[in-house]
């Protein structure tokens, strides 16, 4: 620093004043860099490090009784029953779940962007509403529609002379249930997304498509689905991240039953908190990030729009 | 066992330290200065009665009073540990002692408090590893509450004395004309506080002497095999009903259920006739017991003023006081000699509690107990629903319950 000061002074005058505009950036960052760094790169710094030792909730007093256990947590993650059932109930959500909501929701969108014309902004505000209510209070409304001996479903059922079946008690229907639900309420935010990507396809394209006596399906097949690749790249991602972590619906429709047929993975690991087992908690937690982060790199390298 | 030792250690030299200067020479004088209560649900919200009646007796002790609700107190408790910044007196969970006694935020209880006046399973909630952190505050037990008009209808007219009575009564309940004779919950959350009363009347201990759990045993199979064998001959619902169960109670859905003290009310206002129901003590086989539960209260190790503090809990003990709580939020006195007073003998349904409170236990009051519990919870409805057998089920638990380990 010194000897550059001395060798060659106007750089070292261009530094000083880099420097300077560095420190007055910081300075206008320093709030949002503290509040991160106190209240979400520290937690997360130490969640990583407690997921590598068997800290319980007993040593919340005697923090140098932690031991370090290496891998131990991450290989009862695999070994443990629960997790590989919560596992299995998270991927059939996500393999369902997402594909249901993005596809429903551009089946709307569509319908919205050129069937629908009259009310067109009531049924948006209706296929929207559910995303901004909150899950709590969908899901217990839901469970009262979906209750076994005094739902307002199976009282439907029952006026059409079918006896229904225990929706959320029955572990054959409990997943697929709670799936449903979740697509009817995440269409509403995939509709939005897409009815901003349609807008923004050019109409000059469509005019040449039907200039050269493409179909409807053509166009929707070689104009609209290219055109939308990077909206559906974007959904398919936030679907997945937001899904991957599904865990209200379960905590207040099932409370992950019946035999565990709801438990979700995130719900595990909420579980393993509250039963102070910190250590291994952080390990679900981490397992669960490390799954969702390759999934989205895998996403993006197979939805990439290819330019 | 060494870090318990060390633990029990470090808290002994740590009490010492606390006690050193206060103990010994203002244990005469008169308890003074500020006190702060954490108490949830009801109680936090009518505990400020009994603060002014205690404030009235004792004017140089203030006493605040913080209302916690029941989801969050856990949470907060730990918290509050953790943080050092604690209340002097807080009520606690029965099931959480364990947990909080270990992590060293209880202090032990005073000698100056006779634990023969408590209920003796509600005393032992307390005890964690040898040593008594706190008393039992108040306390509730299971019984079988069943429907006598549709038991006569089916022929059954006394109530059930042991096991094989208790099937009788359920068929004669559908007899009579419940679409199912009892209600047991087929699994999730708390279904082992119905099993375990027939795990101990089968002479079932849950943890022996040296605190090594004992679930892998003819005890337990025996029970789970009764348990399930409601489901297997559809006395019982093997789903848990959307329908409240005082709500099927009161229409004869259902003949039968097993719950505590606060039912009585709350089939009442569901509209049963008191005429139609009763209640009936835990069948008997090698023993009658049934479940306590019920909340302590115990001063934090960290407390700034234990003297007030302790002289609010032994304040609390009180017979009368107990008597007084009863009226003010219906929960049933820890302390047997309250229910001598008329408040209670007189009520018929609520000395039959009283009588079962003679004979019912706790579990083990283990750190890790929330999760054993959720274990057992867990392989019950594998029994009832799914396809384990009752031996399976009950070697699953042990195993479960040997690798979560007790936490001590």
């Amino acid at each position: 620093m010194t000897t550059s000061l001395r060798a060659v002074p106007a750089s070292a005058r261009r530094r000083r004043r880099g420097w300077r505009k560095a420190l007055v950036g910081w300075a206008f960052a320093l709030p949002f860099v503290l509040l991160f760094g106190v209240f979400m790169a520290g937690p997360i710094l130490v969640s990583f490090i407690t997921s590598f030792t068997d800290m319980r909730i007993t040593h919340i007093r005697r923090p140098f009784e932690v031991g370090f256990v290496g891998l131990d947590n991450y290989f009862e993650v695999f070994r443990d029953p629960t997790f590989r059932k919560a596992a299995r109930n998270t991927a059939i959500y996500v393999l369902f779940a997402v594909p249901l909501t993005i596809g429903l929701g551009l089946l709307v969108a569509l319908a919205l962007n050129q069937g629908v014309v009259r009310l067109r902004n009531l049924f948006r505000l209706g296929f929207f509403l559910p995303y901004v209510t909150s899950i709590v209070a969908i899901s217990v409304v839901w469970r009262l529609i979906l209750g076994t001996d005094s739902g307002l479903l199976n009282g439907l059922l029952e006026v059409a002379g079918i006896d229904g079946p225990g929706w959320l008690t029955d572990q054959q229907y409990s997943l697929w249930s709670i799936i449903l639900m979740t697509t009817w309420r995440g269409l509403g935010l995939q509709m939005i997304i897409f009815l901003a990507g349609l807008q923004a396809i050019p109409n000059e394209l469509y005019e040449a498509a039907s200039v050269d006596g493409a179909s409807p399906w053509h166009k929707f097949r070689y104009v609209t689905i290219p055109q939308l690749r990077p909206t559906i790249l974007f959904s398919t991602v936030i679907a997945s991240i937001g899904l991957m972590q599904f865990f209200e619906e379960p905590f207040v429709m099932t409370q992950g039953g019946p035999l565990d047929s709801t438990l979700s993975v995130a719900f595990h690991a909420y579980n393993q908190f509250s039963f102070g087992n910190y250590g291994y908690t952080g390990a679900i937690s981490y397992v669960l990030f490390i799954v969702i982060a390759a999934l989205t790199l895998l996403q993006f390298r197979l939805l990439r729009p290819a330019s | 066992m060494r870090r318990t030792l060390r633990a029990a250690a470090a808290l002994g030299i740590a009490t010492a330290i606390a006690l050193g200067p206060t103990g010994t020479s203002t244990r005469a004088a008169a308890p003074s200065g500020d006190i702060t209560v954490w108490a949830m649900g009801t109680e936090g919200e009518n505990l400020g009665v009994l603060a002014d009646q205690f404030m009235e007796e004792f004017p140089d002790v203030s006493v605040e009073v913080t209302a916690l609700p029941w989801d969050a107190a856990h949470d907060r408790i730990v918290t509050a540990i953790a943080g050092g910044d604690v209340p002097d007196v807080s009520m606690i969970g029965t099931t959480w002692m364990g947990e909080f006694a270990t992590l060293g935020g209880l202090e032990p209880t005073p000698e100056s408090i006779d634990p023969a006046q408590f209920f003796e399973g509600a005393w032992n909630t307390t005890v964690v590893d040898g040593v008594s952190y706190g008393v039992p505050w108040y306390v509730e037990t299971r019984l079988i509450y069943y429907r006598t008009d549709l038991a006569e209808e089916g022929g059954f007219n006394q109530a059930p004395a042991n096991w094989d009575e208790l099937t009788q009564l359920a068929e004669a309940l559908v007899e009579g004309g419940a679409e199912y004779g009892i209600s047991l919950q087929p699994g999730g959350t708390g279904a082992w506080q119905t099993l375990m009363p027939f795990f101990w009347q089968a002479g079932g201990e849950i943890v022996d002497a040296d605190n090594n759990f004992t679930l892998d045993s003819e005890a337990c199979v025996e029970a789970l095999t009764f348990y399930d064998s409601f489901f297997e001959a559809g006395l019982s619902q093997p789903t848990v009903s959307d329908v409240p169960v005082e709500g099927q109670f009161a229409d004869g859905t259902v003949g039968a259920f097993i719950s505590g003290p606060w039912m009585i009310g709350i089939v009442t206002d569901a509209g049963a006739d008191p005429e139609t129901w009763t209640v009936a003590n835990q069948p008997t086989e090698e023993a009658g017991t049934s479940f306590v539960g019920g909340s302590n209260l115990a001063v934090l190790e960290q407390a700034d003023n234990k003297e007030a503090a302790w002289a609010f809990i032994e304040f609390l003990s009180r017979p009368e006081v107990q008597v007084t709580w009863y009226e003010t939020v219906s929960d049933l006195p820890a302390v047997q000699a309250s229910w001598e007073e008329d408040t209670l003998a007189n009520e018929a349904l609520l000395s039959a509690f009283g009588e079962q409170l003679q004979d019912a236990k706790a579990p083990p009051a283990i750190p890790t107990w929330e999760q054993v519990a959720a274990a057992i919870d867990g392989q019950i409805e594998q029994v009832t629903v799914g396809d384990s057998s009752p031996e399976d089920g009950c070697a699953a638990m042990q195993e479960e319950a040997d690798s979560i380990g007790t936490g001590l």
